[in-house]
């Protein structure tokens, strides 16, 4: 990585190169942005290379010439995000894909030296991972390695909390999104990390707007929740960012993967990110769509 | 030195609820915050800090502040009650009980007093509880913060094998003991000493260094990994900005105000649209600034106190420690 990133930088094909770099906890790789072929010793992977990268693409796109950023196969579906989205231009990028073992929960490795490191399991969301290699890429990095646990249940499992609330009573259930909304600090971690909130500026911007207060209460917090998780939907690359980054712990995927279950049900099966060409389910108009609704 | 036995503290927690409400750390989603204690006979005394910091029970997420009405072309005023509960904080730590003092500075003193603030406050008792065992993230020793002995508080607790010690350092906390009357027994054990976190940064002489660095192309580099979120600035038990805003309905409305964050472009926007601080990388300077220039120097102590829970929860992992090391370690002329 550091030896492609130094030519990339040396031969002035990129001006930026963005990946990881370790931060003071062994548990902690956070992103690092590299602009001189001299800085490319920061540059770390590890098994704790969460971040997803591709967002911060929306931060060059008035930059003359290219960056490059290192992708794992989630992150890779984030780029076609902004690319179907038309946030960013391809030929201004340079996409090293890495062949992803996986990343394990860095939370979970709280309190413990690194020599824990191999009983700290990966994340949830790897667990039903589908795609290791990058969808979209200049070139790839295989690592060869796969860490235990990932991808070892089925795509289909990934609903299975999505089941157990929508067997709740809706008064039970309402009584369950309430308490974790409860807890929102409205920080919009979830909306910031996420590839698929690329509005230039979001309507929670402007606390005027008259749609949502900015009063920090269990029902303005529930609206801004629902409103982006409809916002997202058929969008959502599944890279389960907003709820690894949550300082409060809300089951935010629960909202999204419901979601993604009903337009799957509705609209046939769509995985967003894998392709820009494939229009994502709202975004497009068939005949043959469900309108018992309308 | 009085102890209770852990398997009595319920009850005295039990006898303290009799004119106050109780609120002790508890968890939820393996988050934990300060609650009204409700009787449970587990304390969720976890090492550490809570995930959110008490500062909420004192500087709430959103309150109202006064209402109003319009009838034809007269504006009716309704002052709001100031908060009345009496409460008991029961196993804060050193750092938070910091912040506390942190937030009266800002809330008390410089010749204007937030009524809010100062009636909870003045309605609260404290009890601060020893760390044992640090997180990771804490670096509290740093900002000289005693992990061993809080300040400005009404009882110290210390948590041994079978029980607590406690201290009475006030007349409030001493009524609090009485309060607890046999439950308690006096032993000659003695407290055991605060364990240091870990993680360390020297802040010496940073303030002066920042003050000569507001231009300095530090910050050009600083800011990329940054996204803008609020999670630092409203776990940090020392941030205090909020908004002040109105909602009406009809001809009835209200002025609240809610924890606002430096991290958000809406914060520095004035009304013609110009933003004073339009990208990340003067908001994220700001907040440097804020807790080891302007707060010393406006309040003569730094405005953070190590708890590190901006560090643990930061989306990316910015790191405050390595950022005040990155600031030592920059060259300046002259």
């Amino acid at each position: 990585m550091r030896a492609r990133a130094q030519e990339l930088l040396e031969k002035g094909e990129v001006k930026w190169v963005i990946g990881w770099e370790k931060g003071s906890l062994w548990y902690h790789s956070s992103p690092a942005f590299i602009r001189r072929p001299e800085e490319v010793e920061r540059l770390i992977w590890d098994d704790f290379c969460a971040n997803n990268l591709a967002k911060y693409l929306l931060d060059f796109t008035q930059l003359e010439g290219k960056v490059a950023l290192f992708v794992k196969g989630c992150d890779s579906k984030g780029i076609n995000r902004l690319l179907q989205d038309q946030q960013i231009e391809r030929e201004k990028v340079y996409i090293i894909g890495i062949t992803c073992p996986g990343v394990r929960d860095g939370r979970k490795a709280q309190g413990k030296g690194p020599e824990a490191l191999e009983t700290i399991p990966v994340e949830e969301r790897c667990t039903f991972c589908t795609h290791p290699e990058p969808v979209v890429y200049d070139e790839v990095i295989d690592t060869g390695e796969k860490l235990p646990g990932r991808g070892e249940k089925e795509p289909q499992d990934r609903f299975t909390e999505v089941e157990r609330l929508l067997a709740l009573h809706p008064d039970e259930r309402y009584e369950f999104w309430a308490k974790q909304y409860e807890r929102c600090l409205r920080c919009y971690a979830c909306r910031n990390i996420c590839p698929a909130c690329n509005c230039r500026e979001c309507i929670f911007d402007r606390s005027q707007s008259g749609w949502c207060s900015k009063r920090i209460i269990k029902t303005e917090n529930e609206f801004y929740g629902l409103t982006r998780a409809l916002h997202v939907a058929g969008r959502c690359i599944e890279c389960g960012e907003c709820e690894r980054v949550c300082p409060v712990g809300i089951p935010i995927m629960s909202l999204h993967r419901k979601i993604i279950k009903d337009l799957n049900e509705l609209f046939g099966p769509y995985e967003a990110g894998l392709d820009t060409e494939t229009p994502p389910p709202l975004g497009t108009y068939r005949t043959e769509d469900p309108d018992y609704f309308v | 030195m009085l102890k209770v036995k852990r398997d009595k503290l319920p009850q005295v927690l039990s006898l303290w609820s009799e004119e106050a409400v109780v609120y002790t750390p508890q968890e939820e989603n393996g988050v934990s915050t300060f609650r009204p204690w409700t009787g449970q006979a587990e304390l969720n005394f976890k090492p550490g800090s809570t995930v959110v910091p008490p500062k909420e029970l004192f500087f709430p997420r959103t309150e109202e502040m006064y209402r109003y009405r319009v009838e034809g072309q007269a504006a009716f005023l309704e002052e709001l009650p100031l908060p009345q509960e009496k409460r008991v904080l029961v196993g804060i730590r050193s750092c938070d009980a910091r912040s506390l003092l942190l937030l009266d500075e800002v809330f008390l003193s410089k010749g204007y007093v937030d009524e809010f603030y100062r009636t909870r406050r003045e309605n609260t008792l404290v009890v601060a509880l020893a760390c044992r065992e640090p997180l990771d993230t804490c670096f509290c020793t740093s900002l000289g913060v005693d992990p061993g002995r809080a300040e400005g508080v009404d009882i110290q607790a210390w948590e041994t094998e079978d029980g607590y010690l406690l201290e009475a350092t006030s007349e409030g906390g001493k009524a609090l003991l009485e309060k607890a009357g046999d439950l308690l027994t006096d032993v000659s054990e003695e407290p055991p000493a605060g364990v240091r976190p870990r993680l360390e940064v020297d802040l010496e002489g940073v303030t002066e260094k920042l003050q000569r660095m507001f231009e300095h192309p530090f910050w050009d580099d600083l800011w990329h990994k940054c996204i803008g979120c609020a999670a630092c600035t409203f776990l940090c038990p020392t941030c205090h900005c909020f908004d002040i805003q109105s909602e009406n309905r009809g001809n009835l409305g209200f002025k609240f105000r809610c924890w606002d964050s430096c991290m958000f472009p809406e914060y520095t926007r004035m009304a013609g649209g110009h933003n004073p601080r339009p990208t990340r990388k003067e908001r994220v300077r700001n907040r440097i600034l804020h807790k080891f220039q302007y707060f010393p120097e406006r309040y003569g102590r730094l405005g953070c106190v190590g708890c590190g829970r901006c560090l643990d929860r930061c989306p990316v992992h910015m790191d405050i420690t390595q950022i005040i090391q990155a600031i030592k370690e920059v060259a300046l002329d002259g």
